[in-house]
């Protein structure tokens, strides 16, 4: 299987050279004298901070919720009822802390999912290994 | 249309679990299995999440065209005029301190010939769950919230509406912890009208600003409808 | 991370049968600004959250209402709930915002709420 997982790596590291957010100067951690004040300010915009872009019109969609959505949306607010987070904290990670690669390439419940399993690791409910341990085990009952 | 803003392809359907039920699942069992809360507490935001829908949203702009003292206290306090409509922002909910996303503090947008108002929320999308159920994926998209505050009539045109030049659009960016609805102007071809009959057109889109309510148009503009690989059925 | 004495059923036990805002009201300093007053937004530095949409930022608006006492995102997203604030919903000019926006619809506004560190008098 060890063969099946280095394709697997190979194609990873392919596609997350494809859905880098285009960039139309030469970055790669430069030297701190390629960086002036607006650019700092660039590089640490808030994510979520996207009124007045401009865009082009595109198809007003509706959709329908796929299970773990809704789920995901009611473990956030039940987390949030049983003081884990409140609902700022909540929006910072989902919005801002994620950055804007995951920001703009996950579906809206997406980014909900992976900060309600951050927000278990980084206030030590639980260790990431516990954490890894578990997908493991999910994972197996659906093979 | 670029290809980038195509609707994307749907997923190829693959008989196999994806990440995210993958890590839903795992979340939430760990979460329960720490304590942090019960498999109860989830299955009650469940079902208080099935109670929810712009029916009570509504009902309130309806009785308000009706009656010129409930429409004083929606505009001046929309929570307290939420509890005509069965809504209480604080109590309706498992919590008794509101829902920790929507807050408790609903304010009422009244429309009149020379003002129109339209929601968005360039941060996220905060929308008035309690008593307008969850938002519509557009309201959602990162294209509506970054071209509705600076191309609002281009938008609105998109959805069907135009406004004569004499009427201001005003964009409300609901960007802290306050909730809102639009409260249109009673449309003509109404009059005599019961509660019932007026609350049938008062849609959800009228309630955002993205449409004007009008006699005989009771659902949003049809649009089309991404489908789910595996549907939640509310 | 947590801090030494942090209970979780702090928030619940501040606002069950309240809500939130309303678990806040009375604790801000009276407000700086009232209803009508012309105000501008600052550009106060933009450090890991804050809901201040750039977009609004030096632009002048006018104070249409005091809305509520609460602390200010940038502080609450850490659970820092010690300094509350008054909040103001204030109307911006399209045309103060946008440079290209058109002459002909030089009515249209836009209205936000922000807590008053980001305001200054105009």
């Amino acid at each position: 299987m060890s063969s099946n997982i280095r394709q697997k790596v190979m194609r990873h590291l392919e596609l997350c050279g494809q859905v880098q957010p285009a960039l139309h100067e030469e970055t790669h951690a430069p030297a701190p004298d390629q960086i002036d004040n607006a650019h700092f300010r660039a590089y640490t915009r808030m994510s979520h901070d996207v009124g007045g872009e401009p865009d082009v019109p595109i198809v007003w969609e509706e959709k329908e919720e796929e299970v773990w959505e809704h789920n995901t949306f009611v473990t956030c607010e039940v987390l949030a009822w049983r003081g884990v987070w409140n609902a700022e904290e909540r929006r910072r990670r989902q919005n801002v802390d994620v950055g804007q690669t995951q920001y703009l390439g996950l579906p809206y419940y997406g980014r909900w999912l992976l900060t309600a399993a951050r927000i278990l690791v980084d206030k030590q409910y639980v260790t990431c290994s516990e954490l890894s341990d578990k997908i493991d085990e999910v994972r197996k009952r659906y093979e | 249309m670029t290809d980038e803003h195509k609707p994307h392809a749907p997923a190829p359907m693959v008989d196999e679990v994806s990440e995210f039920e993958v890590l839903e699942i795992a979340v939430r069992e760990l979460a329960i299995e720490k304590g942090l809360f019960t498999a109860e507490d989830h299955q009650r935001w469940t079902e208080y999440m099935h109670t929810l829908g712009p029916l009570p949203a509504a009902r309130l702009v309806a009785k308000a065209w009706l009656d010129p003292e409930y429409k004083k206290l929606a505009v001046t306090d929309g929570v307290k005029a939420s509890l005509e409509v069965g809504i209480d922002w604080v109590n309706s909910m498992p919590t008794k301190f509101g829902t920790p996303s929507d807050y408790c503090n609903l304010r009422v947008l009244e429309d009149t010939p020379t003002l129109h108002h339209v929601v968005v929320c360039t941060l996220c999308s905060c929308y008035p769950r309690p008593i307008l159920g969850q938002s519509p994926e557009w309201y959602r998209t990162p294209n509506y919230r970054r071209r509705l505050v600076r191309w609002p009539r281009q938008v609105l045109a998109e959805f069907g509406l135009q406004l004569p030049e004499e009427v201001e659009v005003r964009v409300e960016d609901s960007n802290q912890k306050s909730r809102f609805i639009v409260l249109p102007v009673r449309p003509e071809g109404t009059e005599g009208w019961t509660e019932d009959q007026l609350a049938e057109i008062v849609t959800r889109d009228c309630l955002i600003g993205v449409a004007l309510p009008r006699p005989g148009k009771t659902a949003n503009d049809p649009r089309p409808v991404r489908p789910a690989l595996k549907p939640y059925h509310h | 991370m947590s801090k030494p004495h942090y209970d979780r059923e702090h928030h619940a036990k501040k606002a069950t049968g309240i809500g939130d805002p309303q678990c806040f009201k009375g604790e801000a300093p009276p407000p700086k600004f009232k209803v009508g007053d012309k105000v501008r937004v600052k550009d106060l530095p933009d450090i890991f959250y804050n809901r201040a949409q750039v977009y609004t930022r030096g632009a002048p608006a006018v104070v249409a209402e005091l809305v509520y006492e609460s602390p200010a995102a940038e502080d609450e997203s850490w659970d820092n709930t010690e300094n509350v604030t008054w909040f103001y919903s204030v109307i911006f000019k399209q045309k103060d915002l946008w440079p290209e926006y058109p002459d002909t619809f030089a009515n249209d506004t836009v209205e936000t709420e922000l807590p008053e560190r980001w305001l200054e008098p105009l």
